[in-house]
């Protein structure tokens, strides 16, 4: 339990050390969906391309559940979570049944459909100009209008939720989706129903995915139309593979270097999109561990010493 | 039929065609290498730019629309040479995310090299005007399009199929280590198609320029369109591609006016359909 542990300090220690308590709570938001996708490619072996159509699902149903509900947070947060799940199990169904590369464009083709309906849909989504109008947080009466306090809100609700991914990866069903991912022929020989277990890998997935959705409209009190486009998923799986497919801690950490990065580099050189890609494309060429690689590494040599 | 829909019919079959020339050099590259190439788009909108460039510093849009395929079927070389080759023992994943890797930094690379504002040159002055239809009038450069479109892609159909390098292509995608047990390259063949592939998007991207000018993300709504194309018309099947593409140049024209709501929508809802019952497409074999 040793990294947990550091990763709770660091995540409750954060807002004093650094005070940009809004940009910490992006990188919370956005590190869950980078766990979501890594439980699919890390655990599961599958490429999902369409992770934002379950980000954008849960923020839609989150902001939907408070303004027309006047439903409390944590109400419109399960709804959100759930609409993710439900999403992600549907396409997840469909997408399972595409052989290799054809399940990748199967998520792909959804998060395009997903994405043009959604700009359509003015009514319920706010279209290109996204969906406003969303209540001041509040939880049990004691508002959270307040970046820190929005902040501990969201991290409490991630470091729990993580702490249930690893106990999850755990797992004998952890252990199945590892076994799919590495023969899945041998895994339905022996007689589990593979497709069944993608498609809850899916669902389970999509909540994270719907949660962080969630969470992030709660931020800006807002659901921008980029929270269910291809950039958004993109984003998703760069920082996925940036931080290491090999581990839920790499995903973590492979988003906050994203976020951190984007938002610091933006200021002092416009194009550090073309850094980033030189990067990406690097780390899958020669170094498919990803950043949490080198952490791990010195780890050991610090045992090892 | 009112000349709008008549000029709809019409427009819709040119993109279409263009689909067609992008979704032939992805059939290329992704039917038979196999290599999910998502940075198909990218090379398109990169032919546009070095079309533009070319137009920009010598006024000559035919020495364009050569220069410029071949400019970055050379890049497509270079990337394929480099990178596509040790990723092919690692797998789709990494190939598919490799590619992902070019779209970030030739986006980036044209805002920085052309700026990120719209760029348009004018249709060459040969191909001005146009053929009227009563009240509206049809121009020539889309002819012009449709025919040059229509050459290239049958003669590299023509070439695959009838030339000698065409056979020992085909059967190195079948049995690779059996062509080169008989001592040719395959390697240096398949980078060779690589190549042509990239240049059938390159060139698409500079015949579209006069109409559509370049922007830097042109690249990203076409590459998700051609590969619904390669889908729906069957990995590694050239009628498929043409087929397809004009099918879905003309659904999204046709769309357009029936029920504008749903044009993209349509397209991609119809390329999971694909995947799902018929994964070989329209006209694949496998």
């Amino acid at each position: 339990m040793r990294p947990f542990g550091v990763l709770a300090a660091v995540v409750v220690l954060a807002p004093f050390l650094l005070h940009y308590p809004t940009l910490e709570t992006q990188i919370l938001t956005f590190g869950l969906l980078s766990v979501a996708f890594y439980l699919l490619l890390g655990e599961l072996g599958f490429l999902s391309f369409g992770q934002a159509t379950f980000n954008g699902i849960g923020a839609y149903a989150t902001a939907r559940t408070l303004i027309d509900g006047h439903a409390p947070l944590l109400v419109a947060l399960l709804v959100g979570t759930l609409a993710g799940a439900l999403g992600a199990a549907l396409i997840g169904a469909l997408a399972v049944r595409g052989r290799g590369v054809y399940g990748v464009m199967l998520t792909f083709a959804f998060n395009e459909m997903a994405y043009y309906i959604a700009f359509q849909w003015r009514g319920v989504t706010g279209g290109d100009n996204g969906l406003g109008g969303l209540p001041a947080p509040e939880l049990f009466g004691l508002s959270l209008d307040d970046p820190v306090r929005y902040y501990y809100f969201t991290a409490a609700l991630v470091l729990l939720t993580f702490a249930a991914v690893l106990r999850l990866i755990r797992s004998p069903f952890g252990a199945v989706l590892r076994a799919i991912r590495e023969n899945e022929e041998r895994a339905r020989a022996i007689g589990f129903r593979v497709q069944r277990f993608k498609i809850v890998c899916f669902a389970i997935s999509g909540g994270l995915s719907g949660l962080a959705g969630g969470l992030y409209a709660g931020v800006f009190h807002f659901v921008p139309l980029q929270s269910i486009d291809l950039d958004m998923s993109t984003n998703i799986v760069v920082a996925g593979i940036l931080g290491g497919a090999g581990s839920p801690y790499g995903a973590l950490l492979g988003a906050a270097v994203f976020i951190v990065l984007s938002d610091s580099l933006s200021h002092v050189w416009a194009h550090w999109p073309l850094l980033f890609g030189i990067v990406f494309c690097a780390v899958v060429l020669f170094f498919r561990g990803g950043l949490w690689s080198i952490v791990q590494q010195r780890n050991s040599y610090a045992s090892h010493a | 039929m009112s000349p709008l829909v008549e000029l709809a019919i019409l427009n819709g079959v040119v993109q279409g065609v263009m689909y067609a020339l992008v979704a032939a050099g992805l059939t290329l590259i992704f039917g038979l290498l196999d290599i999910p190439n998502f940075a198909h788009g990218a090379f398109y909108a990169l032919g546009a730019y070095a079309a533009f460039s070319v137009i920009s510093s010598t006024g000559n849009f035919w020495l364009a629309i050569v220069v410029a395929p071949v400019a970055v079927a050379i890049l497509g070389l270079l990337v394929d040479a480099l990178a596509m080759r040790r990723l092919a023992r690692a797998g789709h994943v990494y190939q598919i995310l490799f590619t992902l890797g070019l779209v970030l930094i030739v986006q980036e690379a044209i805002v920085l090299v052309w700026g990120a504002d719209p760029t348009s040159v004018n249709v060459p002055a040969r191909l001005d005007g146009g053929i009227p239809l009563g009240a509206v009038s049809f121009p020539y450069y889309r002819l012009f399009l449709v025919a040059a479109a229509a050459v290239v892609i049958g003669a590299v159909w023509l070439g695959l199929q009838r030339t000698k390098a065409g056979a020992i292509i085909r059967a190195g995608i079948d049995d690779p280590a059996m062509v080169e047990c008989l001592g040719i390259d395959v390697q240096r063949l398949f980078t060779a198609v690589f190549g042509i592939g990239v240049a059938l998007a390159a060139l698409a991207g500079a015949l579209i320029l006069p109409i559509r000018g370049g922007e830097p993300a042109m690249g990203n709504e076409l590459m998700a369109v051609s590969f619904a194309v390669v889908v729906i018309g069957g990995l590694g099947s050239f009628l498929g591609a043409v087929v397809g593409g004009v099918l879905v140049g003309l659904t999204q024209a046709l769309m357009t006016i029936v029920y504008p709501a749903a044009s993209e929508v349509a397209i991609f809802a119809a390329m999971a359909l694909v995947i799902l019952m018929r994964p070989q497409g329209l006209f694949g074999a496998r």
